[in-house]
């Protein structure tokens, strides 16, 4: 089949990524060989310090390895100009944070349509596919509130509307639900999923362990290397998805 | 290749909106170089273009006979020009006047020769009043107008005088003083006619006639001790083509009764304005000088704002990048921001420098002129702020590393 010819989404030789020089000189990550198949749903589990953000943002090519190769859809990253990786983040990358990140001068639907305007779409265009991308995240009635007016968990599921608007193929969460309670945590987590049972290639660094439960792999490091790689089932989910904060119990009755 | 412009323009419109008060205070430093250059160069534009406005209503068949070689260096011009000269000798003779008046298709001449001295008449002129000898041919090339009584000629008595209407005032304190006698360096004349008010001090002649006394060019030799003084020599030939002519001989002759010493020249057309100009764009260029400083320190203010704005959203920076704008993005939005503040500045500063100039121009002689140049000097240097002082915060705004900018809380 042509489709396993297809080089994996993310290949990782060797690679190593050094802090500070002399005596202070510090590896984050120490020689870490990695796989990654596109849909693969991967949690990122270690204690702090491990390297694990690290790791994420070399992905996310918002960062560079000191040492040892890269290969993203075959090709290496060391190869590929800043202009082009400035390219790739914003069609093929989405990027979740565990501080939401939204720009607090600009309403949600403008957040949204941020990534939008790095690709060159019309401003018009922008703000009708963000406002389709946030109904489809029962936001639909919040598209002109700031930031700052809505709730933890509202805010990371604007963040991961932004992340999906450019329909990225790979998804990188950092922590996502580490700022929300576990109720938003929940429903942060169903929509994570949904995304990889669509195809998504999704890799997620967290510190809860409950979350692992989710991914299709979960991989644990420790100062800097990789220490566990295991395959997991993926799990049928069990809780009811949770009512989003809907339109019903918001509509006026007139 | 995806076309961002008009993406970085909106963002841009987007961030100022969001600090309205510092971008428009930002703003006003440009505005306020931008109106005072703007004025600056409405006025002087004006003030030349008085004079060359008269040189062009006066026909194309007048040339002017001033003593010094011609230099085109402007300082030379402007010495020469000044209003308030003091020759040590006029090398132009009433022999020059003569051979002048003999060449052919030579309509009309008028020596020019300013004296300084005391107007008496019921009380004293005050500073600046003139006393000038020409003879009566000047009211024909100048297009003096006499408002009452006549103007000097060839029949009247050489102890008579031609007066302005505001010397008139001055001295008589009426504008009716025909027949009065008006002491000119001691030696009584008789009034006997009042020009029409001129309104315009900057002329080719560099007289203001308002505040002129006229007497005939022979007394005015007389009074000075047998000595003329001519400061300029008008010319009018028979027709316009002949002037081409006419100068030429001008040059011949007098080169040849001074010996081919090259110790005068004669000027037509837009040279004779040409002093008086090159003395107004040097005034210009000085007070634009000052003006310069002001948008020097307006420009301060924009790096100075731009900077502030690039560390406060660092952390935006960082989102923006993550989220995959290129370098060039991030330096093309702020860039973008600086120059709409400098655009926006320049745009502001024009209008209020001509609210200005009309302003101003209420207490002066002449208008300020509009043109497409001004306009253009206003939105040049403008748009050159804006770019020049936004360089550096945008080129800041770009090397930020996003890794380090998202860490930052804001």
């Amino acid at each position: 089949m042509a489709k396993a010819k297809l080089p994996p989404v993310i290949q990782l030789v060797g690679l190593k990524k050094r802090f500070g020089i002399g005596d202070a000189e510090h590896f984050a990550l120490d020689g870490i060989d990695l796989v990654i198949q596109k849909g693969e749903f991967i949690a990122i589990m270690g204690p702090s310090g491990c390297g694990k953000t690290t790791l994420l943002n070399i992905l996310g090519l918002l960062d560079r390895s000191t040492d040892g190769d890269y290969f993203l859809d075959g090709q290496s990253v060391a190869t590929i100009g800043a202009r082009r990786q400035a390219r790739i983040r914003s069609q093929q990358i989405g990027f979740i944070f565990q501080s939401f990140n939204l720009i607090s001068r600009l309403n949600v639907i403008e957040n949204v349509a941020l990534p939008l305007t790095y690709k060159g779409t019309q401003r018009t265009k922008r703000l009708i596919v963000a406002s389709d991308m946030l109904h489809n995240f029962h936001l639909g009635e919040r598209e002109y509130y700031m930031p700052h007016q809505l709730s933890g968990g509202q805010t990371q599921r604007v963040a991961i509307a932004r992340a999906l608007v450019n329909e990225p193929s790979i998804i990188l969460a950092d922590e996502p639900t580490g700022n929300l309670d576990s109720n938003s945590s929940h429903i942060i987590m169903e929509e994570l999923s949904e995304l990889h049972k669509r195809g998504n290639t999704i890799i997620m660094v967290t510190h809860n362990p409950r979350l692992t439960s989710y991914a299709s792999r979960v991989i644990t490091m420790i100062d800097g290397t990789v220490k566990k790689d295991t395959k997991v089932r993926v799990r049928t989910p069990r809780a009811p998805r949770k009512r989003p904060l809907g339109k019903s119990s918001r509509k006026v009755k007139t | 290749m995806r076309f961002l412009l008009f993406n970085h323009i909106q963002n841009a419109v987007e961030s100022l909106r969001s600090n309205r008060l510092r971008s428009y205070l930002t703003m006003l430093g440009v505005t306020i170089g931008i109106a005072s250059i703007t004025t600056i160069l409405a006025l002087s534009t004006g003030a030349s273009k008085v004079v060359s406005d008269q040189v062009d209503a006066l026909g194309g068949n007048i040339a002017v006979v001033r003593p010094g070689s011609s230099s085109n260096e402007p300082l030379t011009n402007i010495t020469l020009s000044s209003p308030q000269r003091d020759f040590a000798s006029s090398t132009l003779t009433s022999y020059d006047v003569m051979l002048i008046k003999q060449i052919k298709h030579v309509d009309k001449v008028a020596p020019i020769f300013v004296m300084s001295g005391s107007i008496r008449g019921d009380s004293t002129a005050p500073v600046g009043s003139n006393i000038v000898a020409t003879t009566p041919d000047l009211a024909l090339i100048s297009n003096l107008k006499v408002r009452e009584g006549q103007f000097l000629d060839d029949t009247v008595s050489p102890n008579t005088a031609v007066i302005g209407t505001q010397l008139s005032v001055d001295v008589f304190g009426t504008e009716q003083s025909i027949g009065k006698s008006v002491n000119i360096r001691g030696k009584p004349f008789t009034v006997i006619g009042i020009l029409g008010r001129l309104n315009n001090p900057i002329n080719y002649n560099s007289i203001d006639f308002d505040n002129s006394v006229i007497i005939g060019f022979n007394s005015g030799v007389l009074l000075n001790g047998g000595a003329s003084q001519i400061q300029q020599i008008n010319v009018r030939s028979d027709s316009v083509t002949n002037l081409a002519g006419v100068i030429i001989d001008i040059n011949k002759k007098l080169s040849e009764s001074h010996k081919g010493e090259n110790d005068f020249s004669v000027l037509s057309g837009d040279q004779i304005s040409q002093p008086t100009s090159q003395l107004f764009y040097t005034i210009a260029g000085i007070t634009a000088a000052v003006a310069g400083i002001s948008l020097l320190v307006g420009g301060i203010g924009i790096m100075n704002i731009m900077l502030v704005s690039v560390a406060e959203r660092t952390r935006e920076i960082g989102i923006r990048k993550a989220l995959g704008a290129s370098n060039s993005d991030v330096a093309a939005q702020f860039i973008i921001e600086s120059l709409a503040i400098g655009i926006g500045g320049g745009i502001s500063g024009y209008i209020i420098g001509y609210v200005a100039a009309f302003g101003i121009s209420t207490f002066l002689t002449f208008d300020p002129v509009l043109n497409w140049q001004i306009a253009a000097i206003a939105i040049a240097i403008s748009f050159v702020m804006g770019t020049l002082f936004g360089l550096y915060p945008a080129i800041r705004a770009a090397r930020k590393d996003p890794i380090a900018s998202l860490r930052e809380y804001s």
